[in-house]
C-alpha cells in the first residue's frame, strides 16, 4: 500500500509534465486533439494524488513505522484522530496535502470548464500543470513522505504535542484550500497573458474562484487564530507573527482581487489591474509557503546551513513570480483596456478599496520581510511586532472601514455621494449613539474604545442599511418590500453579510482589547477570586492520565449570584513523555459572546498554583465575524449570475433570428 | 508481485488518459466569439432581472444595455481575424502526441526505480505485533509486552520482566520507569533497587549520580551481598576522584564474591583500569593520577581550592570547545558536588543552549541534572 502510494505520486508527476506541455502546444497549434488531452490528464493526476495521499494517511492510521515520516511524527498510543491529522502535521505530509488540493482545483476546472473557450481552458490547465509539476518535483526530491526505514523502528517519536488538537484537523486544510485556490486565478491570468487577450468569460470565471479561495482562506485564518488563542494558553488572538502574516497577505490581496473582479465583470474595466492582482495574490501565497516551509523564519542561518528545501522553493518562487511578471510586462500592453467611469461611482469606490488594501498588504510585507533581510545582511536579530503594525496597518484600515458602507450603495458609472450619505443617516446616527454611550458610560478614558465601537457599529448598521435600501424600506408598501427583499440577488446578501462580518470582527477586537480584564495570582484549593463580576472558586488540582500524556487538571467552579456553583471550568498542564514537553490546556467558559479564560501556571511546593485569568468580552465575535464573512462568500457563490451557460449553436441561431448579431 | 501488477495497471490507466483524447475523433469546438456572446447574453438577462426587481433605474438599464450591445458589435468586427483551423501542423502535433504518450511510463518507472523501495512491504504495527513471537525481533517483543502492560498497568511482574530488557536495549529512562513501577507494585527488593540505580546511571551517560547512589545504597540495605550495587558504588568513588577508595572497595568485593560470580571479571577489569593512571581519574580530560595523589595528600582547604581550579579549567575548555556532552555533564556534576548550585544551573543552561533545546543531548542533560537534584531554570 505504501509503495503504491509512492508510485502513484511519481506517476502523478509524470502526468503533470504532460499536462503542462501538451495543451499549451495544442492551443498554440490550434489542434483540438492536443488541447483535449488537458482535461482527462488533469483528472487522472488528481485521482493519483488522492490515492497517494490515502496511502500515506493509512500508513499514519496503522502506525506503519517503516515510513520515516510516520516514525518521526506519530506514536502508537495517539488517538486515531490525531494519527490521521498527523498526516499533514509535518513538512512532507503538508506538502502532499498542498499538491492534493492543487490537483483537486485543476480537476474542478477540467470537469466544469466545458463552457470555457477551448484555448483558454487548455492554457489554464497547462499553467496549473506547471505549478503542479514544480511542487511534485519538490516533494519527490527534497521532502518525500514515502522514504522508508528498514528495519522499521517499533515506536514513533510522537506528534508535536501542540499539534495534538482538533485545530490541526481543520486549520491547515482550510488554509491550503484558500492559498491554493488562488492558483486558479493565477492560472487564468497567465493563460490570458499567453493568449494575449481577455475573453468576456474570463472575469465571470475568475470571480467565483476568487470567492471560493477567499472564503476558505478567511475560514483558515479565523480557525488558526482561534486555535492559537486556546492552545497557546496566553489568551492572545493575533500576534503579527510572520507565519500569520504569511497567510494574512494573500488574504488582503485576495480581498482586493475580489472587489476589482466585480468591476471587471460588471463593467469590463480594470482588466489589466485585476490580472496583475491575481498574479500578486498567488505570488503572496507562494511566498507564504516559502516562509513557512523553508525554515527561513526560525533562523536565516539555519536556513543557510541546510538550504536544499529553501533554495528549491525559492527557485519555484522566482520561476513563477518572475516568469508571470515578465510575461505581464511583455503582454499587458496588448490587452485592451476597459470602460470608463467617474471617480464618484461604484467603480471609483472599489478602486479606492484596492488602493488601501494593496498598500496595507505592502506594509505587512515590509514588516514581515524586513527583519529577515536585516538578519541576512547584518546578522542582527530584530523583531517587528505589534507596535509597527499598529502604527502602519491601523491608520490605513481606518479610512477604508469608514468608507465601506458607501460602496455598495453607490451606483455604477456615476454615483451621487450626497444621496448615499442621506440613506446612511440612520446608520450614522446609530454609530454615533454607540460611540457616545461607550465614551460616556462604559469607558470614558479610552478614545480608542469609543471610536472603535462606533466604527464597528457603523459597519454593521451600514451593511443592514444596504439591504434595507435595496428592498425599498420606507418607499414602498411592506408587502412589496418583503417580496423585493426575498427576490434580491444572492450576491447582494453576500456583500451585506461579508461587510457585516467585518463589523462583527472589529467589534470583537475592540471590545476584547478595551474592556478585557486580567489577573495573575497564586491560588490554593478552596480559594475564590473575582474578575469583572464573575466569581470563581478553585476546587483543586487533580492528576489524570491520557492516552499518551499525563496531566494535572485544575478544576474551577463558577459561583452564581446565589452562592451556589453554576458551571465548571478546568484547565490542565499536560506532560508528553515521548517528546518531554509540557503543554497548557486552557479552560474556557463561553458566556453569551464573551469568554472566561483560565490558564494554569506552575505549581508551588506548598500546594498553591499560579493561575492566570482573563475576562474577554465579546471575544467570540472575532471569529464569529469570520464565519459570517464566509457565509457571505458562500451566498455570493450561489448567485445565478455566476453560472454561465455553455454556448450552443442553437442559441446563436436564436440570437441571430432575434435580430442581434 | 501484487505491487508490480498494481503499478502496471496504474501506468496503463495514466497512459490511457493521455492516449484516448488523442485517438478519439476531434470534436468541433466553438470559437471564443461564441463564448463571449453567451456571456453578454447572460449579462442582458441579468439586467432584465435587476430591472424587474427595481434594483436599477430604467434610464441606467437602457444605458447599460447599450453598452453591452456595443461590446457585442465590437466582438463582431474583431472576429473577422479568423479562427484557427483545427488540424493545422499535424506533423508537429503528432510528434508532441507521441512524446506525451511515451513520457508517462518512462518518467514514472525511471524515477520510481531511483526513489522507491518496491521490495519493502507495508508494516502496520498491529500486524507486526500479531505475528508468531518466534519470528519477531526483540523490539517487536518488547512492544508487545508494552502494549500488554499499557492495557494492564498494575501487573508488577510485567514491569519486572521488561525492565532488564530495557537496560540491555539502552533505553535507560524507560528502564528506570519500569523499575519504579515494579517497586511501587510488588514492593522493594535489592535487585530492583540495584537495577534502578543502573538505569539512572545509564541515563546520565554512565555517571553515578546522587540519585543512583541512593538506589544502590537502598539495595545494599536490603541485601548486603548485592554485587551490582557494591560495584557501582565503587564506580561512583572512582568518578569522584577517590580512586584508592574505589580500588579498595573493589578488592573487598573480590574477596567476598563467590568464585563463579559473573561480576568477578567486571571487577577485575575495573581494577585493571584503575591501575592505569589515565583512567583512574575518570577519563582522558580529567586530572592526572599525580594530581589526584597530590590532592589526597593536601589539607581539605587546599584540596577544595585545587578542585576549584580544575573545574574552572574544565569550564574554560568547554567555552572554547562546547560540543562535548560528556564534559558538560562532568562540569555540572562537579559544581553540584562543590555545592555551587547556581553555577551548576548556569552550566546546565549553557550546555542545553549549545545543543539546542529539544535536542537529544539537551534531554539527556535535563534528565541527568534532575538525577542530581538540580532543576533547570529558564
Amino acid at each position: 500500500m505504501v509503495e503504491t502510494g509512492h508510485f502513484a505520486l511519481v506517476l502523478a508527476f509524470a502526468l503533470s509534465l504532460v499536462q503542462m506541455t501538451v495543451p499549451l502546444f495544442g492551443a498554440r497549434l490550434g489542434n483540438q486533439r492536443l488541447m483535449a488531452v488537458g482535461g482527462p490528464v488533469t483528472v487522472a493526476g488528481f485521482v493519483l494524488t488522492a490515492l497517494s495521499f490515502a496511502a500515506l494517511a493509512s500508513a499514519y492510521a496503522s502506525s506503519d513505522f517503516s515510513v520515516a515520516s510516520v516514525w518521526e511524527n506519530s506514536h502508537s498510543l495517539q488517538p486515531l484522530i490525531y494519527k490521521l491529522t498527523g498526516t499533514w502535521g509535518n513538512h512532507e505530509g503538508s506538502m502532499l496535502l498542498w499538491v492534493l488540493i492543487l490537483t483537486f482545483f485543476g480537476a474542478l476546472v477540467a470537469a466544469f470548464g466545458s463552457n470555457l473557450p477551448a484555448t483558454l481552458r487548455a492554457n489554464v490547465l497547462a499553467v496549473q500543470g506547471a505549478i503542479g509539476a514544480a511542487f511534485f518535483l519538490f516533494i519527490l526530491l527534497t521532502s518525500n513522505p514515502f522514504v522508508r526505514l528498514n528495519p522499521a523502528p517499533i515506536e514513533g517519536r510522537d506528534l508535536n504535542p501542540v499539534l495534538q488538537d482538533l485545530g490541526l484537523a481543520v486549520h491547515p486544510p482550510l488554509l491550503y484550500l484558500g492559498y491554493v485556490g488562488f492558483s486558479i486565478c493565477f492560472s487564468f491570468s497567465v493563460a490570458a497573458l499567453i493568449e494575449g487577450r481577455i475573453d468576456a468569460s474570463w472575469a465571470r470565471w475568475v470571480r467565483p474562484w476568487t470567492l471560493l479561495a477567499w472564503m476558505f482562506l478567511t475560514g483558515g485564518i479565523a480557525m488558526g487564530s482561534y486555535w492559537a488563542y486556546y492552545e497557546l494558553g496566553w489568551g492572545g488572538f493575533w500576534f503579527w507573527d510572520p507565519v500569520e502574516n504569511a497567510s494574512f497577505m494573500p488574504w488582503l490581496a485576495g480581498t482586493a482581487l475580489l472587489h476589482s473582479a466585480i468591476v471587471m465583470e460588471k463593467r469590463s474595466a480594470l482588466k489589466i489591474w485585476t490580472l496583475l492582482l491575481a498574479i500578486l495574490t498567488f505570488s503572496l501565497s507562494l511566498l507564504g509557503t516559502f516562509l513557512v516551509r523553508s525554515g527561513v523564519l526560525t533562523s536565516v542561518h539555519a536556513f543557510a546551513s541546510d538550504p536544499t528545501r529553501g533554495v528549491f522553493i525559492l527557485g519555484i518562487l522566482t520561476l513563477f513570480i518572475g516568469g508571470s511578471l515578465a510575461l505581464f510586462a511583455l503582454r499587458a500592453s496588448r490587452l485592451t483596456a476597459g470602460g470608463l467611469f467617474h471617480p464618484i461611482s461604484r467603480e471609483g469606490a472599489l478602486v479606492l478599496n484596492n488602493l488601501f488594501l494593496t498598500t496595507a498588504t505592502a506594509t505587512v510585507l515590509v514588516g514581515t520581510l524586513y527583519p529577515l533581510a536585516l538578519e541576512a545582511l547584518t546578522g542582527d536579530k530584530i523583531s517587528v511586532g505589534a507596535p509597527f503594525f499598529d502604527l502602519t496597518f491601523g491608520p490605513l484600515m481606518l479610512p477604508l472601514l469608514v468608507l465601506v458602507p458607501f460602496g455598495p450603495l453607490l451606483a455604477w458609472k456615476r454615483g451621487d455621494v450626497f444621496a448615499v450619505a442621506q440613506r446612511l443617516m440612520a446608520a450614522f446616527a446609530i454609530a454615533l449613539t454607540a460611540m457616545l454611550v461607550t465614551g460616556l458610560f462604559i469607558d470614558g478614558a479610552s478614545v480608542f474604545a469609543a471610536l472603535g465601537i462606533g466604527l464597528a457599529v457603523w459597519l454593521v448598521a451600514g451593511a443592514l442599511t444596504d439591504l434595507a435600501v435595496k428592498s425599498g424600506v420606507g418607499s414602498v408598501a411592506p408587502a412589496i418590500m418583503f417580496r423585493r427583499f426575498a427576490g434580491l440577488p444572492r450576491s447582494v446578501f453576500g456583500t451585506a453579510l461579508a461587510h457585516l462580518g467585518l463589523g462583527l470582527t472589529l467589534l470583537g477586537i475592540v471590545a476584547t482589547l478595551s474592556f478585557g480584564t486580567e489577573k495573575i495570582l497564586s491560588m490554593r484549593a478552596g480559594d475564590t477570586v473575582e474578575l469583572s463580576g464573575h466569581r470563581l472558586r478553585f476546587v483543586g488540582l487533580y492528576p489524570a492520565q491520557g492516552p499518551n500524556y499525563s496531566e494535572d487538571r485544575g478544576r474551577f467552579e463558577l459561583i452564581g449570584a446565589s452562592g451556589s456553583p453554576v458551571g465548571e471550568i478546568s484547565s490542565a498542564k499536560r506532560f508528553f513523555p515521548v517528546r518531554q514537553t509540557m503543554t497548557t490546556e486552557s479552560g474556557i467558559k463561553t458566556l453569551g459572546f464573551s469568554q472566561l479564560y483560565i490558564s494554569l501556571g506552575d505549581a508551588g511546593k506548598d500546594g498553591s498554583v499560579v493561575v492566570r485569568l482573563w475576562w474577554k468580552p465579546l471575544v467570540t465575535l472575532i471569529w464569529g465575524g469570520g464565519l459570517v464573512m464566509m457565509a457571505g462568500a458562500a451566498m455570493s457563490l450561489m448567485d445565478r449570475r455566476l453560472r454561465v451557460g455553455a454556448p450552443s449553436r442553437r442559441r446563436k441561431q436564436a440570437l441571430a433570428s432575434a435580430g442581434l448579431p | 508481485m501484487l505491487f508490480w501488477v498494481i503499478a502496471a495497471l496504474l501506468t496503463l490507466g495514466a497512459s490511457l488518459a493521455v492516449l484516448l483524447p488523442l485517438a478519439t475523433g476531434r470534436r468541433l469546438a466553438l470559437s471564443s466569439r461564441d463564448h463571449d456572446l453567451a456571456v453578454y447574453r447572460d449579462q442582458l438577462a441579468e439586467l432584465d432581472r435587476d430591472g424587474a426587481r427595481g434594483l436599477i433605474k430604467p434610464a441606467e438599464a437602457t444605458e447599460a444595455r447599450a453598452e453591452i450591445a456595443r461590446r457585442i458589435l465590437r466582438l463582431d468586427s474583431a472576429d473577422q481575424a479568423g479562427d484557427a483551423s483545427p488540424g493545422r501542423a499535424p506533423a508537429v502535433a503528432r510528434l508532441v502526441a507521441t512524446a506525451a504518450v511515451l513520457i508517462v511510463p518512462l518518467v514514472s518507472w525511471g524515477l520510481y526505480s531511483q526513489l522507491g523501495s518496491p521490495d519493502l512491504p507495508s508494516q502496520p504495527l498491529s500486524e507486526r505485533l500479531a505475528k508468531n513471537p518466534a519470528d519477531s525481533s526483540v523490539d517487536e517483543l518488547v512492544a508487545r509486552a508494552e502494549a500488554h502492560l499499557a492495557a494492564n498497568p498494575s501487573v508488577g511482574r510485567g514491569w519486572d520482566v521488561l525492565a532488564p530488557v530495557y537496560l540491555r536495549m539502552q533505553r535507560f529512562s524507560d528502564a528506570a520507569g519500569a523499575y519504579r513501577n515494579a517497586i511501587r507494585l510488588d514492593g522493594d527488593s535489592a535487585v530492583r533497587q540495584a537495577g534502578l540505580g543502573e538505569a539512572i546511571a545509564g541515563a546520565a551517560g554512565g555517571i553515578v549520580s546522587a540519585d543512583a547512589q541512593d538506589a544502590f545504597e537502598a539495595a545494599l540495605k536490603l541485601d548486603p551481598a548485592n554485587a551490582k550495587a557494591s560495584f557501582y558504588l565503587a564506580v561512583a568513588l572512582a568518578q569522584e576522584g577517590r580512586g584508592k577508595e574505589a580500588a579498595a572497595a573493589w578488592q573487598a568485593m573480590l574477596a567476598r564474591l563467590p568464585p563463579d560470580s559473573p561480576w568477578r571479571s567486571a571487577v577485575g577489569q575495573a581494577l585493571a583500569k584503575a591501575a592505569s593512571p589515565e583512567v583512574a581519574a575518570g577519563g582522558t580530560n580529567g586530572p592526572d593520577a599525580a594530581a589526584v595523589d597530590a590532592a589526597s595528600a593536601m589539607s581539605p582547604a587546599d584540596r577544595q581550592a585545587m578542585i576549584g581550579t580544575m573545574v574552572a579549567g574544565l569550564d574554560g575548555k568547554l567555552r572554547q570547545n562546547p560540543r562535548d556532552p560528556e564534559g558538560w555533564m562532568r562540569l555540572v556534576r562537579s559544581y553540584v558536588v562543590l555545592g555551587k548550585t547556581d553555577q551548576a544551573r548556569d552550566a546546565l543552561g549553557r550546555a542545553i543552549s549549545v545543543f539546542g533545546t529539544g535536542s537529544e543531548e539537551a534531554r539527556k542533560f535535563t534528565a541527568f541534572a534532575a538525577s542530581l537534584g538540580l532543576t533547570a531554570t529558564e
